[in-house]
Parts: C-alpha cells; structure tokens; sequence
C-alpha cells in the first residue's frame, strides 16, 4: 500500500514538472510543484483505497486539489511566483483523462454501431463517462480554488 | 503616498496594456484586477476594469478630475507563460511600493514582454517524460510508457514547428493529436507491450488545455462569467480538435475498440 502511493507520488511529480515547464513556470517553482502534486495525487490515492477511506474518485479529488491549493497559496511567496503558478501544473495530473477518452472512444462507438443496442450502449458509455469527467473537474476546481479566496492576502502578495 | 504624477492618457495606456498583456499570459481576471487597480492607486487613480475576451477597458479617473477616461486594449494571444505572470505582478508591487515614475515602469513591462521565455529542448524532454509518467499513472506497463515518450516527444516537437510557422492553434492540436495517435497506434498494431490502449489513450494528453480549464472556474468563482465562458469555450475548442485528430488517427489505423 504504502510503496503504491510512494510510486503513484513520484509518477505525479514527474508530470506536474512536466506540466510546469510547458505552461513556463521560472524554474525556481518546479520543486514546489512538483512536492505539491506527490502529496495531492498521492493523498488521492490512499483516499480512494478500500484500505483507508474508499471514497470516490470525485470527493478524493476534491479534497486532494483543496491539499494542493493551501500547499501552493502557503508556500508560493518562498519563490515569489502567483499561487496560480504552482497551483495549476500541480493539479494537472489528476486531470481525468482516461474518463475524457473513454467518453471519445464512445463517441466513435455511437458513430460507428448500426444496429440500436450498440449505440444505445455507446451512449450510456459517453454520457457516464462524460459526467465523470465533468464532475471530477468541477470538484478539483472547486478544491483548489477555495484557499485562494479563503487567504486572498497571502495569495496575491506572494510576488511582492 | 503616490508614485511620482502622471498623466491620466499616459498610465491609463500603460494599465490598458498591462492588463492585456496579464489576460493573455494565462492570469486570472481577479489578478489582472487586483493588480491594474494596484497601478492605478499608486499614480493616484481609482481604476473600473472590463475583461473581455478580445479586450481589456480600464475606466481610469480621480477625486479631482470631473469626468473618467476609457481605455482600451486588444489582447494579443502569447500561450499561457507563469514566468511573465510572475514577473508583471511583482512589478505592480514594484510601482506600488517603490514609488517608481510611469517612464521607469514602461521600460520594465517592455522588457518583460519582449523577453524570450522559450527553452524548447528542455520543454519537449520534460513535457515527454510527463506523458509518460501519465501512462504510468493510468496503468501502463514500461513498453507503453515508453511509447508514449516517443508519440509525445514527436507531436511536441511538430506543435512548436507548426506554431514557430504562425499556423491557427486548433489545426496545429488536430494535426499533434493525429501524429502522436498514430505513432501509439502503430503500436498496438504490433502487439507491443501488454497495455497498448493506455499508451495510446495518454497519448494526446500532453495537448489538454488544462490550464484554461481550471481558469475557467476560478473566473466563475469570482464571478466574471463572461470571461469564464470564453475561456470555457477556447478549451473546448482546443479538447474538440485534439479529440478529432486523435479520431482521425484511430480510424486511418484501423483500429477496434467496445
């Protein structure tokens, strides 16, 4: 259990520095973006273990992005960059793409079924899928953003 | 205590710009507000900022003027850039703290806009070792993460060419999600690895606009709604084109999936 969070932190890190560096965070930040995204993705995990707590993907991820949001706002202005700045390369890796996928894998299956159950079925496929999605977004946001209005005097001071 | 006067056409301008420049680097509108608002004050203004999606208004105005003044801007897209977001917060906490004259705060913003930010080697490695990591993440064995570095590494490096080329952003998305798709699907074509449908649902995932996503609704939180939806809308549009070129990708290969 514990080596699983252990990899699936390390694997989050690596993406969220990644992420970093296309959306051209100062260099200085990617160690801060990168520990924020282990802790969050990691604490997804163990949240969503039969194990600890097995709560669904939606509040796991809300509760993860709210972790990532008060790392990012509390420790933003040691390398003087907006909160935002770490925040949001943090946050990607637990963007659901494999439900967004899933969601077009369906659209093709609608497109190409004939007969009515297969595409009845492809649907029930996209609308699930698609729903999912949506709401684990949603809920990250919602998280991530909610430390950023409950300290906006630390949040927006961080680059004085 | 304010910075040195100026005139009102002069830093009305300059905070038109400023807020432009802001918007299209990717900040939030309550930052571009807080932080236009921030100027203002210190050249002893009171400031009214509109957002919109093409645009940036500043209604710029004082205790002893009768009338305000309107200012506009255009916003000239530039990609999502944290590092000028950085840089231009911090100067309005310059103007604001250090009491520095409009000339001396003109020539810092144009030397923050002017500067080059691209460091292309190191962003597609990093960006394909992300990728990968994602492939991981979503289950995907050592062939595929594998795969997945080198369907990202290609479609990257195709995104900077094409967009190095001034080509329009969705047909550059449509095209880097069909290469890369491709590339993943040539893949499980050839039986390699036991996960190949991961590596290639990862392997346009580089390409998500996340970062307007999550824009989207932190402006909705706060309230501005039209900017909100417009940045909704760019990311939908973006996720649509990624979405067909990675369709067009997986038809021309032929492959089966449900």
């Amino acid at each position: 259990m514990v080596e699983d969070i252990l990899e699936d932190s390390f694997f989050a890190a690596m993406a969220a520095i990644g992420f970093a560096s296309i959306s051209k965070v100062p260099p200085r930040t990617y160690i801060l973006c990168g520990s924020a995204a282990a802790v969050g993705h990691g604490l997804r995990y163990a949240l969503m273990s039969a194990d600890f707590t097995g709560i669904g993907i939606i509040g796991a991820s809300a509760i993860a992005a709210f972790v990532i949001g008060m790392i990012a706002v509390l420790f933003a202005s040691l390398v003087k960059v907006p909160a935002e700045a770490c925040l949001f390369p943090a946050l990607l890796p637990m963007i659901p793409g494999m439900y967004a996928y899933r969601a077009i894998e369906a659209i093709i299956g609608c497109l190409s079924e004939v007969n009515e159950d297969g595409f009845n079925h492809s649907l029930y496929l996209l609308s699930y899928n698609g729903m999912y999605c949506c709401a684990i977004v949603l809920g990250m946001a919602i998280g991530a953003n909610i430390p950023i209005f409950l300290m906006k005097r630390i949040s927006f001071q961080a680059t004085r | 205590m304010t910075s040195k006067s100026c005139d009102c056409a002069e830093a009305g301008r300059f905070i038109a710009e400023y807020s432009a420049w802001l918007w299209s680097c990717g900040a939030t509108c309550v930052r571009i507000d807080k932080n236009a608002r921030r100027i203002a004050a210190a050249y002893g203004y009171n400031a009214h900022i509109t957002v919109m999606p093409r645009h940036v208004s500043v209604m710029l105005g004082n205790e002893s003027s009768e009338g305000q003044r309107l200012f506009a801007w255009p916003v000239e897209p530039c990609g999502i850039n944290f590092t000028m977001n950085a840089a231009l917060s911090s100067l309005s906490w310059k103007i604001s703290d250090d009491k520095i004259s409009l000339d001396e705060a003109t020539t810092l913003f144009h030397s923050i806009t002017s500067c080059n930010y691209d460091s292309h080697i190191k962003t597609i490695l990093l960006t394909s070792l992300a990728n990968a990591s994602f492939c991981r993440l979503f289950g995907g064995d050592a062939t595929a993460m594998l795969v997945v570095f080198i369907a990202t590494l290609v479609g990257f490096t195709t995104r900077i060419c094409l967009l190095a080329h001034k080509m329009d952003i969705r047909i550059v998305f449509y095209l880097c999600a069909l290469v890369s798709s491709v590339i993943c699907s040539s893949a499980e074509l050839s039986d390699w690895g036991t996960t190949p449908h991961i590596a290639l649902a990862s392997s346009v995932l580089y390409l998500i606009p996340g970062v307007p996503y999550i824009n989207a609704a932190n402006d909705l939180i706060d309230r501005h709604y039209l900017c909100a939806m417009s940045r909704f809308t760019d990311a939908c549009v973006l996720t649509a084109a990624l979405s067909c070129g990675l369709c067009t990708g997986i038809f021309t290969m032929g492959i089966k999936f449900i």
